[in-house]
């Protein structure tokens, strides 16, 4: 095949999966047709391309807000136009994987604030869960609408130097990033006319849509019309951009905290012509800031009250509030466990090992070989708290370990994963850089739905295997094969 | 049986209008063999519609919400309550087994969350007392008298120099407090021993014995004994806590009890007052002995009495912008 | 619609109608600078538009760039152009799901052509009036696409109340500035260049010389900017504006809280269509003013009590 100058310079990183290239240095079937599209553009055209990505996420406002000294900075999520791909079976596996995963992560959590069958069967200690603070002694007793918990998760997925997938991290929060796996998507289409029915690769579309129709299942009203809303902190937040997306793609209002009111055990919100009852709640607000009356009393971008809303079953909150008990990193190490507990079923997707600190014996161990590990924050995510045992210094190492002693239940260690790598254009040239990805699970009443694609993350630093944008990192459109 | 009349007002008056108030109160005395409530009614300014559950603790809790504009807010809660005394622990089960009892319900549901001690800078400090305290051949039960006593010896009671935000750090280092702050020390140092211990926030009753926390809202301390269950130990005092206290609530710690919280919005500062005054069985109310014996019947008390003056739209803008950065972004 | 979203529609038109005020005020009275017969002084402009204190004052020492740096790109001036767009995109932000794509990327780059460090720099040392004239397009081309982009529902209400709330009360700052200034310096009466000056800055002179034959006359000056209904930044254009957007908002409002507004409405429209130079005149210029913008801030404070939830 013929290849221009820009695509023969590319050299594998020994020891990581590649994407796009197999161990023989031979493109994979799975990228060729792009590839053979891209080599007959001129290095110049692509650079084009590259120039009108940027303009385009920087006019659509396509943005999130970085916060130095008092002034916000607007930045574009760096955004690399080479698509990840990944064949139908890959994601046969991931799909099938996931919905176990949400499944028994689902139960669990059903499981956790009412019975504790698994508590008192000692699957997992007891104190593991007691001593997390997103463990939510409100949420005791309370049933949510279908026993549904997580209705949208995303599961950070990531793959060792054999192209095993592994999960790194289970985001069942308030997960964040899905407006760039739609927004890449659109960039794609303008970047690469015709490219994309060429290559067979499946929509994501439906996301929003899918999306609508869980919320709409939830309204504790039955009526035609329910008032679904989607409660963002507002426009400081750096994911503002994604709420007024989703907003937007959905048809439901934006509302801030300030815009409900509670009144006699029911949610409002202010409207020009009075008070209009709200049925379900999208929100995008962490839950230590969700109602002041219960949480934290400083919080002003909660609603006051909505607890006993939630508790009387008069408004239905997504994701369910206490959820952290179950993607708290202390936590995850019990998952496939749980899959086998609740579900009888072998994990079809692995676990990366993990080191718990507050054992003395599995401390001590990550202490020893603290050069191969990843040390993280159970409560932390987005990259932050956390020390990358090969690329630290010893004094750096030394302080860390200080922090660890001080209580050593808010952290786990892993052993350092090669992530996997795909290639990126970069200043004229393909590169190979780690990358991650993010489907979005959608879970309703009626099972669980996940959308073909999702989120890749790429570290773009060479060498850098943190993909996070707070660190540098930035994205890919994420194609899957029909 | 001692029978109780206890009014408990508590009125918030703001500088200005202010508007969507949101309340939790948790003021519904616990039912069990040793209380029991025979009337309550709640009045609360606008009428309000006030919802109750029973939350993890199994306090009765309520909450309501107030949307119209007002400039001042009553919640008056009136409850007449019977006291059986309780019989104390015979203590009879020899020392060592006692401990062994306790040490194995770490692990177990409800106990783990009233064995678990939160960082605390001055521990070094506190395991010292509590070893110098501490006598290897007395029971739990023993060892929680001694601790009680301990507080109640070495902290001053001095109404005013805390406050709900006074962390346990602040009050070690003042030797000084109210009864919240003496129970939340005796409930730590308890812990540290693994002795099960809860807050409780209720009511003092000691009809003419003049005790501290007369005039407010109470708080003491409970610890869990083998075979006996959960004794009432009250360190302002330094006496068990019996028929003369009445429970509304027990919890992990304040927080978990806080009678009263509310939030609202408008730009005004508040202030807050508070009035607990007791009624006996066997005293009319108009006895005018019982209010000389009583001068607390109308006192307001300092520690339970803010006020805001800062300005807290500024507060609210200024928090606003900050905690719409810091939402957490998985 | 939300009260919030009705707010930040309201607040992002009066921020755009008051940059777009100023930017007018800042290009003719840079020429007139220009034209420096007698000495100039940008006392005034600074004095309707910005909170400058004496020393700020001093400071840019009736220095023309300066002033133009002071009033387009300072953030320490609460009222520059620059802080008055970040303010109305903030708003647009928070409304960002219910206008139109077109007209927040518009938005979008009038911001960032003001945030350009260049601007202050060509203010500094270039040729002013074409960096003015850049930023007034930018404001017109907003309002060409609000026009022919946004849905003819609530938020273009709204939009248009603030817009007409705001043209009318600079008009009415502008009017009372410039004619008690008259009180100290009686000569200025008479001044034509005084006169023509305030007319250009509003857009009117040429609308003047067609309505008004024989010369520039104060009286005549304050008849256009008060009470003619064909000028569009007269203070009755602006009012009966108000009124005709608001009358639209009458089927999704709540009947009492709607009569009450409209109410206020019909009595500050009827005091100015009933008004003449001589009955003006009477009651005293500044008085009459006063009056007015009263009323007018009954009606903000108003629409914030029932349409906004004091938000």
């Amino acid at each position: 095949m013929y290849q221009s100058a820009h695509f023969s310079e590319y050299n594998a990183i020994s020891g990581v999966w590649d994407e796009m290239y197999n161990e023989n240095h031979n493109i994979r079937e799975h990228y060729q047709r792009v590839i053979s599209y891209l080599s007959k553009e001129s290095a110049d055209n692509l650079n084009k391309k590259e120039e009108l990505a940027r303009r385009l996420f920087m006019t659509q406002g396509i943005t999130f807000t970085v916060y130095n000294s008092g002034e916000g900075i607007e930045k574009i999520f760096p955004f690399d136009i080479i698509p990840r791909i990944i064949t139908g079976n890959e994601w046969k596996l991931v799909e099938k994987g996931i919905k176990q995963r949400l499944t028994a992560l689902n139960l669990f959590l059903r499981d956790v604030y009412h019975d504790q069958f698994i508590i008192k069967d000692g699957i997992i200690p007891i104190d593991v869960i007691y001593s997390c603070p997103h463990f939510l002694r409100e949420m005791y007793q309370l049933d949510v609408p279908h026993d549904i918990y997580v209705h949208i998760a995303g599961i950070d997925l990531i793959r060792d130097e054999k192209g095993d997938f592994y999960v790194l991290e289970d985001n069942l929060r308030t997960p964040s990033g899905v407006s760039y796996m739609l927004e890449n998507r659109e960039i794609t289409k303008r970047l690469f006319p015709d490219l994309l029915p060429q290559c067979n690769v499946r929509s994501v579309t439906d996301y929003p849509n899918i999306l609508y129709k869980n919320l709409m299942a939830l309204s504790p009203r039955q009526i035609s019309n329910p008032t679904v809303v989607l409660l963002s902190p507002g426009i400081y937040n750096s994911a503002y951009f994604e709420h007024t997306t989703l907003a937007r793609l959905m048809g439901v209002e934006l509302v801030e905290g300030r815009d409900l009111v509670v009144s006699n055990h029911k949610v409002y919100m202010k409207t020009t012509t009075g008070l209009q009852q709200v049925d379900v709640i999208y929100r995008r607000v962490d839950d230590e800031f969700l109602d002041p009356l219960v949480f934290n009393p400083a919080s002003v971008l909660g609603v006051a009250g909505i607890m006993s809303a939630y508790r009387k079953g008069n408004v239905a909150i997504v994701n369910a509030i206490g959820n952290g008990v179950a993607d708290d990193k202390a936590i995850y190490s019990y998952v496939p466990e749980m899959i086998r507990y609740y579900l009888n079923e072998e994990p079809l997707l692995k676990n990366v090992p993990t080191y718990q600190l507050r054992n003395a014996d599995e401390r001590e161990y990550t202490f020893a070989n603290i050069n191969t590990m990843v040390v993280k924050k159970t409560n932390e995510s987005g990259g932050y708290g956390m020390l990358m045992g090969h690329a630290a210094n010893e004094q750096e190492i030394a302080d860390y370990k200080k922090e660890i002693l001080k209580d050593p239940r808010n952290f786990i260690a892993q052993p350092t994963i090669s992530l996997s790598a795909a290639p990126c254009y970069l200043q004229g040239s393909l590169q190979p850089r780690r990358i991650d990805l993010r489907p979005y699970a959608l879970c309703g009443p009626d099972g669980i739905e996940i959308v073909p694609g999702g989120l890749t993350r790429v570290a773009l630093k060479e060498g850098s295997l943190v993909v996070n944008s707070s660190q540098g990192g930035g994205s890919k459109d994420t194609w899957v094969l029909d | 049986m001692p029978e109780f009349k206890i009014q408990h007002i508590t009125r918030y008056t703001y500088e200005g209008m202010v508007r969507d108030s949101a309340n939790q109160v948790i003021l519904f005395p616990i039912v069990d063999v040793h209380q029991d409530v025979l009337k309550h009614t709640l009045t609360i300014t606008g009428n309000p519609v006030v919802d109750t559950y029973v939350d993890y603790y199994g306090n009765e809790v309520g909450s309501f919400t107030y949307l119209e504009k007002h400039s001042r807010l009553v919640i008056n809660s009136e409850v007449l309550v019977v006291t059986k005394p309780r019989e104390l622990p015979a203590d009879a089960m020899p020392a060592s087994e006692q401990w062994q009892k306790l040490q194995a319900l770490q692990y177990i549901v409800p106990y783990i969350d009233f064995l678990k001690h939160e960082y605390f800078e001055a521990l070094p400090e506190l395991q010292t007392v509590i070893e110098q305290q501490k006598q290897d051949n007395e029971t739990p039960y023993q060892t929680a008298l001694r601790l009680c006593e301990y507080v109640y010896r070495n902290f001053k009671y001095l109404p005013g120099v805390t406050t709900v935000e006074t962390t346990l750090t602040e009050v070690w280092n003042l030797k000084a407090g109210v009864c919240q702050d003496f129970a939340h020390i005796l409930i730590l140092m308890l812990r540290l021993l693994n002795i099960p211990a809860r807050y409780v926030s209720g009511y003092i009753c000691p009809n003419r014995n003049g005790m501290r926390g007369e005039g407010a809202t109470h708080a003491w301390a409970e610890v869990y004994l083998p075979d006996y269950g959960w004794l009432g130990i009250d360190p302002t005092n330094n006496c068990v806590a019996n028929e003369t206290h009445v429970r509304l609530a027990v919890g992990r710690n304040f927080s978990d009890c806080s009678p009263v919280k509310g939030v609202y919005k408008g730009s005004s500062g508040h202030m807050l007052e508070v009035k607990v005054s007791v009624e006996y069985q066997d005293q009319p109310s108009n006895s005018n002995e019982s209010t000389s014996i009583l001068p607390g019947n109308s006192f307001v008390q300092a520690a339970e009495s803010e006020v805001f003056t800062t300005n807290s739209y500024r507060r609210y803008r200024e928090a606003l912008l900050l905690q719409q950065q810091q939402q957490q972004q998985q | 619609m939300l009260s919030r979203v009705a707010a930040s529609f309201y607040w992002l038109s009066r921020y755009i109608e008051r940059s777009d005020g100023i930017l007018r005020m800042l290009k003719i009275n840079y020429a007139s600078s220009q034209d420096a017969v007698r000495e100039f002084t940008w006392k005034p402009v600074i004095r309707i538009y910005s909170v400058a204190d004496a020393e700020q004052m001093s400071k840019l020492d009736n220095d023309s760039r300066a002033v133009l740096a002071y009033m387009v790109s300072d953030r320490t001036n609460p009222n520059s152009i620059l802080n008055m767009i970040t303010l109305a995109r903030e708003n647009a932000r928070s409304v960002q799901e219910h206008i139109t794509r077109d007209l927040w990327q518009c938005l979008n780059e009038y911001y960032h052509c003001v945030k350009d460090p260049d601007v202050t720099e060509r203010l500094l040392h270039d040729d002013p009036i074409s960096v003015l004239d850049n930023l007034n397009k930018q404001i017109m081309l907003y309002y060409g696409t609000a026009e022919v982009s946004m849905e003819r529902g609530q938020g273009r209400s709204f939009m248009n109340i603030g817009k007409f709330l705001e043209r009318s009360i600079q008009a009415i700052d502008l009017l009372d500035i410039k004619f008690g200034s008259v009180n100290n310096n009686p000569d200025l009466l008479t001044d034509t260049t005084y006169w023509k000056h305030l007319l250009q800055s509003i857009g009117g002179y040429e609308l003047y010389l067609k309505t008004y034959r024989d010369g520039i006359e104060a009286e005549s000056v304050m008849e256009l900017v008060m009470l003619n209904t064909d000028f569009p930044r007269s203070v009755i254009y602006s009012v009966n504006n108000i009124g005709r957007y608001y009358e639209r908002l009458k089927k999704e409002s709540n009947l009492s809280n709607y009569r009450d507004i409209a109410f206020q409405m019909g009595k500050l429209q009827s005091s100015i269509q009933y008004s003449s130079t001589q009955s003006i005149s009477e009651i005293g210029l500044h008085q009459f003013l006063t009056q007015i913008k009263t009323d007018l801030y009954t009606i903000g404070n108003l629409m914030n009590e029932h349409y906004f939830a004091n938000s």
